[in-house]
């Protein structure tokens, strides 16, 4: 029982990053259909602002722990933002709804920021003090406090973002964009300042993973690459632009993950989740809550 | 037809001169720098050949590796003759393309891309955890036999050049046409009663048996292979080759492979700006010549290379 329930903390909280990151995916999917493969160095670029920034706060200046890491976590999302900004507006705006295009210039763009990154900051990985340190422990399982303020902002953000798609007016644009852009630039919606700002909220929501990820495991330069071939069974199983899908997938490759990690191997739980794929690809090809394809 | 195809004499020709030049010249580098050519030429043209029906097929790169892996095998622990291991690497390369394509050409465009994408990287997983191939080192002992190590380079780059000019054999047929079509509009070959999904997936098997032979090819050229160099980062180059060259010709990608091959040489001291150096030269063709070599050519012949109006 006591090992169940760690796992299941294990889960959420692997998980809640994996939904962050996945979010951003498919959002940008559903509105620029294109598949971003340089959606890892929006992680990778804020989880090493964050070290950077609390670095230079915490040892020079001195401030306390938590408010340098909240000056980090807004400076990260800043930079985050800057930066697809500026791809958006040099780059991906020339490929709206080009898959191939897309492909090449996001990966394009991968190399281009992962070398800047390693100029930059070099290999060595680097840690943050502990924010929130101490532990607790939940039906006997034993938690960082940490993990477990993780997941409760990941889940506020998540639920901000469901809220945004689905309640705002900014939201309905988006999905009307995703649903059918012809007919939604009918009714009157700029589409490309709507794609723009369904990029920036994509990379953000990278960001916010990322940030968040700094403060439990060491950064390195190539980060966000690991999460980047999971994000992709995540929105495969949950449906490509799928808010729902995403945040169901993204919790159950952590189950997995967790789970066939611990009475197996990370390994055999990887292939697990392909397997999974291919069964979920013959029965039912456009994804758990996906549409059906044209 | 030759003489109707002065291109296709000519390319004929710089294939001959490249094998004389594998026999005959003193200088293994040089060679070696010919064969590599030749291979990521011939890597991005099955490439192109599953874009012909409108995939991009990352798994290009998984098969590539089932090819060295196989013929691998098939020369260090079976113990099998050169040209049978050689030959095993397309036939598994094949029959395992067959299956793949039965199971995800169901899908299409981004799902498909995602999915050749992923089991690149999970067929890389297997080889890392599979003791008997090595795991994370990989395998290494293929040579060719004694009395064939001399012709081995000419042997390499026939092979290379036959594969090259089979795919543009196949693209000219009426099948490559087909694929075309498929491309263009499925429902239009569907509608004519053309089972849509077998010939997407002859096209797949097609393109990863022709890779397989590269991969076989290149696990005796290197003599050693290593999972590291079947990331899906192999698929990525080979497009970079196409983008660059032009994706409307088959020329283009061998345009595209022999210019950047020869650039790398001299980039590979640069470390980190090595990678800086190719993700910029893939943006600023994709942006700035979106026809690729290919494409700036057929439009200087259209005498409108000053006049292009946007994209």
């Amino acid at each position: 029982m006591e090992l169940q329930v760690q796992l299941l903390m294990n889960t959420l909280q692997i998980g809640s990053v994996y939904v962050l990151f996945a979010l951003g995916l498919t959002l940008i999917f559903g509105v620029m259909k294109i598949v971003n493969f340089a959606h890892g160095t929006f992680f990778t670029a804020a989880a090493l602002v964050v070290t950077s920034v609390m670095m230079w706060s915490v040892d020079t200046i001195g401030m306390p722990i938590w408010f340098s890491y909240l000056i980090a976590f807004v400076m990260a999302l800043l930079v985050v933002c800057v930066i697809g900004f500026v791809v958006y507006f040099f780059g991906f705006k020339y490929v709206l709804k080009d898959l191939n295009g897309s492909f090449i210039l996001s990966i394009g763009l991968l190399l281009l920021l992962n070398g800047t990154y390693l100029i930059l900051y070099g290999g060595v990985p680097r840690s943050i003090p502990a924010v929130i340190p101490g532990n607790i422990t939940i039906l006997g399982a034993s938690l960082t406090i940490q993990r477990l303020v993780l997941m409760i902002v990941a889940a506020i953000i998540t639920l901000g973002l469901y809220i945004l798609v689905h309640r705002t007016k900014l939201g309905l644009s988006l999905r009307a964009v995703a649903e059918d852009q012809e007919a939604a630039m009918l009714q009157g919606i700029p589409y490309r300042r709507v794609a723009l700002y369904g990029f920036l909220i994509g990379a953000t929501l990278a960001a916010c993973a990322g940030a968040l990820m700094a403060t439990v495991t060491p950064v390195t330069t190539v980060i966000g690459d690991d999460f980047l071939v999971k994000a992709f069974i995540i929105i495969i199983i949950g449906g490509l632009g799928s808010v729902l899908g995403a945040i169901l997938g993204g919790l159950l490759i952590a189950l997995i993950e967790s789970f066939g990690g611990y009475y197996f191997d990370p390994s055999t739980a990887t292939l697990a989740m392909f397997v999974l794929v291919v069964i979920l690809l013959i029965v039912r090809p456009q994804g758990i809550l996906g549409h059906a394809e044209k | 037809m030759l003489k109707s195809n002065p291109g296709l004499a000519l390319c004929i020709l710089i294939a001959i001169g490249a094998i004389c030049f594998a026999l005959f010249s003193g200088d293994p580098y040089y060679v070696q720098v010919v064969i590599w050519v030749f291979a990521n030429a011939a890597l991005a043209v099955t490439l192109r050949f599953v874009l012909l029906i409108g995939e991009l097929n990352i798994a290009t790169a998984a098969f590539f590796g089932i090819g060295a892996y196989t013929t691998a095998v098939a020369s260090t622990i079976l113990g099998w003759p050169f040209f049978i291991s050689l030959l095993a690497a397309p036939v598994i390369a094949g029959v395992i393309s067959s299956l793949f394509g039965w199971i995800t050409l169901r899908t299409k465009g981004p799902y498909f891309l995602l999915i050749s994408f992923a089991f690149t990287e999970i067929v890389r997983l297997i080889y890392t955890k599979t003791e008997a191939l090595g795991g994370n080192s990989g395998m290494i002992g293929m040579f060719p036999p004694m009395e064939l190590d001399a012709y081995f380079p000419a042997i390499a780059i026939s092979i290379l050049a036959a594969i090259l000019f089979g795919l543009y054999a196949a693209e000219r047929s009426n099948l490559g046409r087909v694929f075309k079509a498929i491309k263009n509009n499925e429902d239009i070959p569907r509608s004519v009663g053309l089972n849509v999904i077998g010939l997407k997936i002859l096209c797949l098997v097609i393109a990863s048996t022709a890779v397989g032979l590269v991969g076989g090819v290149h696990a005796y050229t290197n003599s050693v292979i290593a999972p590291a160099d079947f990331t899906y980062f192999v698929a990525v180059l080979a497009l970079a080759y196409v983008k660059i060259g032009g994706e409307g010709h088959i020329v283009g990608p061998i345009i595209g492979a022999t210019i950047l091959t020869l650039a790398g040489q001299f980039l590979h001291s640069f470390g980190p700006y090595e990678n800086i150096f190719y993700g910029a030269i893939i943006i600023g063709a994709l942006l700035l010549v979106p026809g690729g070599i290919v494409g700036l050519g057929v439009r200087f012949k259209a005498g409108t290379l000053m006049g292009r109006a946007g994209r």
